[in-house]
């Protein structure tokens, strides 16, 4: 039987960010943008639809004068993620 | 990265693994900058005492281990501040940790015999039994390649380990060989055995 997959983090962006953030206490957008290779606009809004999910939390901040955003997963997202890839497992067990 | 929402099992599962090799990756690129920058830092100052203390003027050079820290900390601080942003792990603060405390025992150790040294305090109360000399320099070395060690334990790197048990055993029976200014040779030989090579090496390993 198939699992439902959240389609919040079945996108390619918002999929790789989550990944991203599983490994880490937090990180910088600039080092977020690095990774993943996305334009900052599209960045942002992504970050903003996890973060409004409630699966990042997202701080404003300044680093000297300039200005930092720094995220980091809370547990609703790291238990949405553990979710996600039991649900993935399911699909690629049943296509085997 | 585009926004694809039409994705199969195997390419979410793809996404994932290769976004978590990707940041194991960048946070392990130059990982052994930080090594080569002490271990180079106590090879010039403990050789750099060692002549002191021999041709001008005795142990009292030593208070210059206070400078090289002063001189180190600024020089991290400013590779941090070139360096591109990168996120905090837990690995990279247990590793942080681990040097702390490392930072602390040793300074802590200097800090008390470098009064013993100046005479604000007495051998006497540091050292009761008469004749007894404390082996700071086999102490330090000891505890240096503990750390070392424990680094390359987490980091699961043999190369680090390896280095760092030879330089720190090694070292400690060596340092009890010797007297004086010399004890800072042995000092600069596990500096370069325990900080520098495996430092050399973590850097070609994450090059690769």
């Amino acid at each position: 039987m198939f699992q439902p997959l959240d389609p919040l983090l079945h996108s390619e962006l918002r999929l790789a960010v989550m990944s991203l953030l599983v490994s880490v206490e937090e990180a910088e957008f600039p080092y977020i943008k690095e990774q993943t290779g996305a334009t900052a606009g599209n960045l942002s809004v992504q970050l903003d639809k996890l973060s409004e999910a409630g699966y990042i939390a997202v701080e404003k901040t300044y680093k000297g004068k300039r200005p930092c955003t720094i995220c980091r997963i809370t547990p609703a997202g790291l238990k949405a993620f553990e979710d996600y890839v039991n649900a993935l497992k399911s699909y690629l067990e049943i296509s085997k | 990265m585009e926004e694809n929402e039409n994705l199969t099992a195997e390419r979410s599962l793809e996404i994932i693994r290769e976004s978590i090799e990707q940041s194991r990756r960048a946070m392990t690129k130059h990982a052994g900058t930080p090594m080569i920058w002490w271990g180079s830092l106590v090879v010039v100052f403990a050789v750099l005492i060692a002549y002191l203390w021999k041709s001008h003027g005795g142990p009292v050079w030593n208070v210059l281990w206070f400078v090289m820290t002063i001189i180190g900390m600024a020089g991290e601080k400013m590779m941090a501040k070139r360096r591109e942003p990168l996120p905090r792990n837990i690995i990279g603060s247990v590793i942080g940790k681990v040097w702390s405390a490392f930072g602390i025992f040793c300074c802590g150790l200097g800090f008390i015999t470098c009064l013993a040294g100046l005479g604000v305090l007495s051998f006497k109360s540091l050292a009761p039994a008469s004749g007894y000399i404390i082996p700071i320099t086999s102490i330090i070395t000891f505890a240096l390649g503990m750390a070392s060690t424990t680094t390359g334990l987490i980091l699961k790197n043999r190369a680090i380990s390896i280095c760092s048990v030879i330089a720190g055993i090694g070292g400690f029976f060596l340092a009890l060989r010797f007297a004086g200014g010399e004890q800072l040779l042995v000092m600069a030989a596990v500096a370069v055995v325990g900080l520098v090579i495996p430092g050399i090496i973590v850097n070609i390993q994450t090059r690769e």
